[in-house]
């Protein structure tokens, strides 16, 4: 009476109810997943509702002779390997309990749709076809994206590994490479499809080794020594000291129309120019517990920065103890921003000043109001 | 009958909403400019809406008469005519024109209220749930030697070229006072500016314009435009020296349970604790847009919680309001005096200010904003205290 797939998605629709319910019961939040588990149950009963109505979409075209024509399958090998990824992601990292549910979701849903395929009919050829009707739309656009996200994590693991002139010329040779085999398939409709098939492999084997060789041999020294020194999180506000910090710092802006001022470091002096106002100033006022932009341009022959001193003071040995934020080394003529959140009014106890590093007697007082 | 019936009510309608136009006491009228940003705007959309009436009466009178003339009473269907050229071409380009008429206009317009280069005075305006701060940064050729901060009412000279740069501490607001110019979005993260400028001493009343919250409506403003002199003498005010109010006296007290209670958030400058130490607000510990109105020279403010309530009684306020404009600077610097004070709004304010002013100050529901209050809490205050910050805050002026 009921067919086969109607029975599969009318089970998964009630455990998705009886989910749902023993969710509300026990959890105050559910926000993401009573959304996802409501809409299991809208997709099951979906298509529990199809599969009822096209009887599985087998009468009209199948051979309904009972006999089975199962297949042996290797999803349940699959679903191991998922298995013992979750749990072994549990006692290392929760990246492997995640490629593990990854894992065992798909082999599961690959299973569960050969399972019902292979007893839509006694015809093999049309149980494979109703297969690949119902996977091949998921299957294929998840393959190209998982493709290409290795290929684009292979060749990134190469640009690290190599300096950065040899990064250029291998993204020259890359895309050159990939315009001739396009402009080859464009220009040859009728090749082989082995020999498109073999260029295609080659091209990918090519960007997987060299991606494991660039993995191995790790990031240039540049980078690494700039991740020690501070450089991605910017804890310098100091004078010069390293060779790698501040490397290609900015030149650039697009918060032009949202800055509350511009600092300029013209012939060893500090100037503010406040939009509205012509004269330049010495005092920049900034409002309390809002981030403000400001753009600093350096005017003066050599690199500097400018350093927001926010708050707290500098012992006898000037061992800093203050808050202190500030840009990267700005070359001569080039300008980057800096954003100042100060959420307490200025006072005896608060005073806020710029300043250049290396020479703090060039100042501008910030006042919070 | 029916229809009798039914005319009659739509033609009430349609009269109440005719009459509302001749409304006298309107101060958001849009259309009773009081500055030039404001008349440049009006002098672009009196004769636009005038060509745009016409065209939507010849239009309307058009759509009645064919409903009317053509309505369906069983005759057959007429020929039905697909494509006629000239006259698709026709009514294409009037309107085309029309419009290419109107934005040469406009763009005029919207380039002359852009500029910034002949401001002569900045204001930064900042909006959050559900007030506006205003700070003046130091322009020493106003007086204005050291950073002004007030909020609720702006104060800016007459016939000044006022820029106003806003933004916002939380969520977007918009900033308008019809008489003065158009509207301007305050957004978090970012810096529009905004010309006024008046031509006579007055007050001028806005509204938050962006919906940002439970207390929109009640997130109000006014512009108070003071002569060249008056703002002068407003300015030497807002930054005198604080006096701390007598020792024994009722607002001493205040200042007590003031700095007890109130300088967690609200900030009085100069204000000192017992020792000595500065007393520094921390709005940014407690509320979630990080601040709260500083209380300076409150008492010379005329407006408090976003300009929601007057600080005045009804009839010392009208005598503000409705000072003639040579005299409404005198009596506007005059500020609250003691009989002058509208008590009752003040103390209800105190006394539980979510109950007067809708916010999301809920204890209970402060797990959603890390703790922080968006508005004034309720504190709980006994009226005993609430009689001592009454006298306190009347000596801040």
């Amino acid at each position: 009476m009921f067919s086969t797939g109607f029975k599969y998605f009318f089970g998964v629709t009630v455990l998705s109810v009886v989910a749902l319910i023993i969710s509300l019961a026990f959890f105050d939040k559910l926000a993401l997943a009573g959304v996802a588990i409501s809409f299991l149950i809208g997709v099951g009963a979906l298509l529990a509702g199809i599969a009822a109505a096209t009887s599985d979409g087998t009468t009209r075209d199948a051979n309904l002779d009972t006999t089975e024509t199962t297949t042996q399958s290797m999803w349940p090998l699959v679903t191991g390997i998922g298995v013992v990824f979750v749990v072994l992601g549990l006692v290392t990292s929760s990246i492997v309990t995640f490629g593990g549910v990854v894992v065992l979701l798909a082999a599961l849903s690959e299973w569960m749709v050969q399972a019902w395929s292979e007893r839509a009919s006694t015809d093999s050829s049309f149980n494979f076809s109703v297969r690949k009707r119902l996977l091949n739309p998921i299957e294929f656009p998840v393959l190209a994206a998982v493709g290409l996200g290795v290929v684009i994590f292979m060749f990134s693991r190469i640009m690290l590994s190599v300096d950065k002139a040899t990064g250029a010329v291998l993204f020259i040779v890359a895309g050159a490479l990939v315009l001739v085999a396009g402009a080859l398939f464009a220009a040859r409709p009728n090749m082989k499809r082995s020999v498109g098939a073999s260029i295609c492999v080659l091209g990918a084997l090519g960007i997987g080794a060299g991606g494991i060789a660039g993995a191995v041999s790790g990031e240039r020294k540049d980078l690494v020594e700039a991740a020690a020194e501070g450089h991605f999180t910017h804890a310098e506000c100091g004078p010069e000291k390293s060779k790698y910090f501040d490397k290609g710092s900015e030149e650039t802006l697009s918060l032009r129309s949202s800055a509350l001022a511009t600092v300029t470091y013209r012939d060893g002096e500090l100037f503010v120019n406040i939009q509205g106002l012509k004269a330049e100033q010495k005092t920049l006022t900034v409002p309390r517990s809002n981030p403000s932009n400001i753009i600093f341009r350096n005017e003066t022959e050599g690199k500097f920065r400018l350093v927001a001193h926010l708050g707290g003071k500098k012992d006898a040995t000037d061992k800093s103890h203050s808050d202190e934020t500030c840009t990267q080394l700005v070359e001569f003529g080039a300008e980057q921003s800096l954003t100042l959140n100060i959420p307490k009014s200025s006072g005896p106890d608060n005073t806020y000043y710029l300043f250049i590093a290396g020479a703090e007697e060039k100042q501008i007082a910030v006042v919070v109001p | 009958m029916l229809n009798k019936r039914r005319f009659a009510i739509v033609s009430s309608i349609g009269i109440s909403a005719l009459l509302t136009g001749c409304a006298t006491n309107a101060p958001q009228d849009t259309w009773q400019p009081k500055g030039p940003n404001s008349k440049l705007i009006d002098d672009l959309q009196q004769p636009v809406f005038a060509v745009a009436g016409v065209i939507g009466l010849i239009v309307a009178v058009a759509v009645t008469y064919t409903i009317i003339k053509y309505r369906d009473r069983g005759q057959p269907i007429p020929e039905q005519i697909h494509g006629k050229p000239a006259l698709e071409i026709t009514l294409t380009i009037i309107p085309a024109l029309i419009l290419a008429v109107v934005a040469v206009f406009t763009f005029g317009a919207i380039f002359k209220l852009a500029k910034t280069d002949d401001t002569e005075m900045i204001i930064n305006v900042t909006g959050q749930q559900w007030w506006w701060e205003y700070d003046y940064p130091v322009q020493n050729e106003y007086g204005i030697t050291q950073p002004i901060i007030t909020s609720g009412q702006l104060v800016m000279p007459v016939g000044t070229k006022v820029l106003l740069r806003e933004t916002s501490r939380d969520v977007i607001h918009s900033y308008w006072i019809p008489a003065l110019n158009g509207k301007r979005d305050a957004v978090p993260g970012r810096v529009h500016t905004l010309r006024l400028e008046a031509d006579e001493p007055g007050i001028y009343a806005g509204q938050c314009t962006e919906f940002c919250g439970l207390s929109h409506a009640n997130m109000r403003m006014e512009a108070v435009a003071l002569s060249k002199e008056d703002f002068a003498k407003w300015v030497a005010n807002q930054q005198a020296p604080y006096v701390s109010p007598a020792a024994g006296t009722l607002a001493k007290q205040g200042e007590e349970v003031f700095l007890n209670q109130c300088v967690r958030c609200h900030q009085v400058n100069g204000l000192t604790r017992a020792d000595g130490t500065p007393a520094i607000a921390a709005p940014d510990e407690n509320v979630w847009s990080g601040a709260a109105p500083n209380l300076s020279y409150f008492m010379t403010r005329n407006t408090f919680a976003g300009a929601m309530f007057d600080l005045l009684s009804k009839q010392c306020r009208d005598e503000v309001w409705n000072a003639p404009s040579d005299k409404i600077g005198a009596k506007y610097l005059e500020g609250v005096t003691e009989d002058c004070l509208n008590q009752k709004d003040l103390r209800a304010w105190l006394r539980n200010a979510p109950e007067v002013k809708p916010m999301y100050a809920n204890p209970e529901n402060l797990a959603v904003s890390n703790g922080k209050y968006r508005g004034m809490p309720y504190l709980a205050l006994s009226e005993d205290d609430i009689s001592k910050l009454v006298a306190y805050l009347i000596t801040l002026k």
